[in-house]
């Protein structure tokens, strides 16, 4: 990562062009230089082909024909009859006027010697055939001449075919070597590209990704090390900026939610709320088998509180008596705004005993409570609370005999606490 | 068993009747004298140039799969009976020129040629001990020769006969030259080795022999190839191959050894 500093900023696109790029020259002035050694090796072998072969072929046919030229000559010195002599000295001649041996100069002139010589050792034989014994040493001396031009012809044609053979091999070494070369280059530049991908690309990715699976509103947004890649940054900056949405979300998402569960004025939970919270606390409370008890409260009196001092006092009113509710009441109970001026409550865990001792102090509280109006003066409400067991029936029941026990409570005069159990050993009597 | 004969006779009779396409050659009159002595040559020596030709066309034709029609006429008739497209092939060991060229397509190279003077030993004598020294071609002066009409030996002789003073006989076949020659009508005729080595070897002993060098410079010599009409290159690819085919298998070889004695004519 840190030798490739100096990229930093760069785009990854672009940076990859240029890879590319210097790639694809090195690979071609490569490629470009095994083409020439190639070109070179398909010329020589077509040369071999087309003119060291044919032209070693040609040596070796006028080697032949030189050596055919002097085994006739040694067989018109051998041959027993006239006949088997002019037989001799035809082949001779024929291989004396042949093309193959009048284009190469020495071979002509020796073969030339050679029929000349002969001829005119047959027309001499024809009055003394004594002149073989006499020219024999000649002939000998003619024979060795040619002899030793046969062998320096094939010579000839095996150093040409040697030379070329030479020239090829040495370019398809060269050829081969350039070739190592290339594919060495290719092998640089793959483990160069792949470093590249690894530091640039797939470690930034990696990164990303721990990242994004770990985005949360409860975690702080995540750092990154600075990347080098252009691309890299502005996926990382989207994910910061992912995570303050998430955050702004999470807070609109609560207010929203206090917004749908809690009644306006008082802060209390509103009823809805209130209705599907104290719910699930009594499945639970009556899976456990656990004692729970249910309350309806009424202000005494508020409606003539409002006409007396208005809407605005009664407002107060509402929301100081939620003030004071939430501060007598325990931390788990529930309570809220039913509606009006009517409140409902869960007592968790309390029995109706219980409930009903702390239902009592807190109207007792409620009682002694001095509230301010907007306009200085003082009021005292009290009011007149219902409470049901609840663990054993359903929230409507244990809430609809709550509010019977509660008008209950407003029937006997008001300010007091009336439990559902009473109602019915009332109603009983 | 009568219906299945009957399918068989059907069948054969329609593969008689089936034409074989055929290959017309031209070949060069045939020079073989009736022989008035024995061959000198003994086993190896069966036949003209003309009759090698003749076995290497045929030997061309089984290549080629096709029927052989075999003409023989005089040299100067083959190469217009190619151009007319009076036949396909023709064989007279020609040498290749861009007049011809112009005429007829050439094959690949079949042999190699080289031209040559034949005197009787009389007057090879004769002209040597006039001039001082052997007698060559390109030396001789106030001669009488006889040559083939149409080739490239008369030619020559036409383009130095003002300068040269020669008297040059132009006769349809080489048999016919070597008669002007025997005859004495001549002092000498300028031939093809291969060709008038076939003839002098059945020549009377004594009588005629080549004289001077072998020459192959003038248009006298070099690579001699078939003859075949012009543009029609499937026919000269297909006996072309035929001729490198006969070349690899050793059968060109084979016959050349047959009428020559030697191996190779290239």
């Amino acid at each position: 990562m840190n030798a490739f500093g100096h990229l930093r900023g760069l785009r990854a696109g672009r940076i990859f062009l240029w890879l590319a790029v210097v790639f694809v020259l090195c690979f071609g002035l490569m490629v470009a230089l095994v083409v020439i050694d190639q070109q070179r090796v398909v010329e020589a072998s077509s040369r071999l082909q087309d003119q060291t072969v044919p032209e070693i072929i040609r040596y070796q046919r006028l080697a032949r024909n030189l050596e055919q030229l002097r085994q006739e000559g040694e067989r018109v010195f051998a041959a027993s009859t006239p006949q088997a002599r002019q037989q001799a000295m035809f082949v001779v001649t024929l291989v004396a006027s042949h093309p193959s041996v009048l284009e190469h100069r020495e071979a002509a002139e020796a073969a030339r010697q050679t029929e000349r010589f002969l001829a005119d050792v047959i027309r001499r034989s024809l009055n003394d055939e004594r002149v073989f014994v006499a020219s024999f040493e000649e002939w000998q001396r003619l024979s060795a001449r040619l002899g030793i031009l046969v062998d320096d012809v094939s010579i000839q044609g095996i150093n040409l075919a040697s030379k070329d053979l030479g020239d090829v091999s040495a370019t398809m070494k060269l050829a081969r070597i350039k070739l190592i070369a290339a594919l060495f280059v290719v092998g640089v530049f793959l483990i160069i590209f792949m470093v590249l991908l690894r530091a640039h690309l797939i470690h930034p990715l990696q990164r990303i990704d721990r990242a994004l699976s770990g985005l949360s509103v409860e975690q702080p947004p995540p750092a990154f090390e600075p990347s080098s890649m252009v691309e890299i940054q502005a996926v990382e900056e989207a994910i910061g900026e992912l995570h303050a949405s998430l955050v702004q979300n999470e807070e609109a998402r609560l207010a929203l939610e206090s917004l749908a569960n809690k009644d306006g004025l008082t802060g209390l939970m509103n009823r809805r709320h209130f209705m599907l919270t104290a719910d699930a606390e009594l499945q639970r409370a009556q899976r456990y088998r656990r004692p729970v008890t249910v309350g309806m409260a009424d202000l005494d009196h508020f409606k003539n509180l409002n006409d007396t001092y208005g809407h605005a006092a009664g407002d107060t009113v509402l929301r100081a008596f939620a003030a004071l509710m939430q501060e007598t009441m325990r931390q788990s109970d529930l309570v809220c705004r039913y509606g009006g001026e009517e409140f409902a409550f869960v007592f968790p865990e309390s029995g109706l005993e219980e409930a009903t001792r702390l239902a009592e102090r807190f109207r007792a509280t409620c009682a002694d409570h001095d509230i301010r109006l907007p306009d200085g003066r003082m009021v005292r409400v009290t009011l007149s609370i219902g409470l049901a067991d609840a663990s054993a029936c359903a929230l409507e029941v244990a809430l609809k005999h709550a509010d019977e026990a509660l008008y209950d409570a407003k029937r006997q005069g008001r300010n007091r606490v009336v439990t559902a159990g009473e109602l019915r050993a009332e109603t009983g009597r | 068993m009568r219906r299945f004969l009957l399918f068989f006779a059907v069948l054969f009779s329609a593969a008689l009747s089936a034409e074989t396409p055929a290959l017309r050659v031209a070949l060069g009159s045939h020079d073989v004298l009736p022989p008035r002595v024995e061959s000198l040559h003994g086993a190896s020596r069966s036949g003209s140039l003309a009759e090698f030709n003749e076995e290497l066309a045929r030997e061309i034709c089984r290549r080629l799969k096709v029927r052989c029609v075999v003409s023989s006429m005089p040299f100067a008739e083959i190469l217009p009976g190619v151009e007319a497209q009076r036949y396909d092939l023709g064989f007279g060991n020609y040498l290749r020129t861009p007049e011809r060229e112009k005429r007829v397509a050439f094959s690949d190279p079949i042999l190699r040629s080289s031209s040559r003077l034949i005197g009787s030993r009389e007057s090879i004598r004769r002209f040597a001990s006039r001039e001082g020294q052997d007698v060559a071609i390109e030396r001789l002066r106030r001669a009488r020769l006889s040559v083939v009409g149409a080739t490239q030996q008369e030619a020559y002789l036409n383009s130095v006969a003002t300068a040269q003073e020669l008297t040059v006989s132009a006769t349809k076949t080489m048999s016919e030259a070597f008669a002007l020659l025997r005859e004495g009508k001549v002092d000498f005729a300028l031939l093809p080795v291969l060709s008038a080595y076939t003839l002098l070897s059945a020549e009377p002993d004594g009588g005629l022999e080549f004289v001077g060098p072998g020459v192959t410079q003038f248009g006298l010599g070099g690579t001699v190839h078939l003859i075949m009409p012009r543009d029609d290159d499937g026919l000269r690819k297909a006996v072309n191959e035929a001729i490198a085919g006969l070349r690899a298998d050793g059968t060109y070889h084979r016959i050349v050894r047959r009428f020559f004695p030697l191996s190779s004519l290239d």
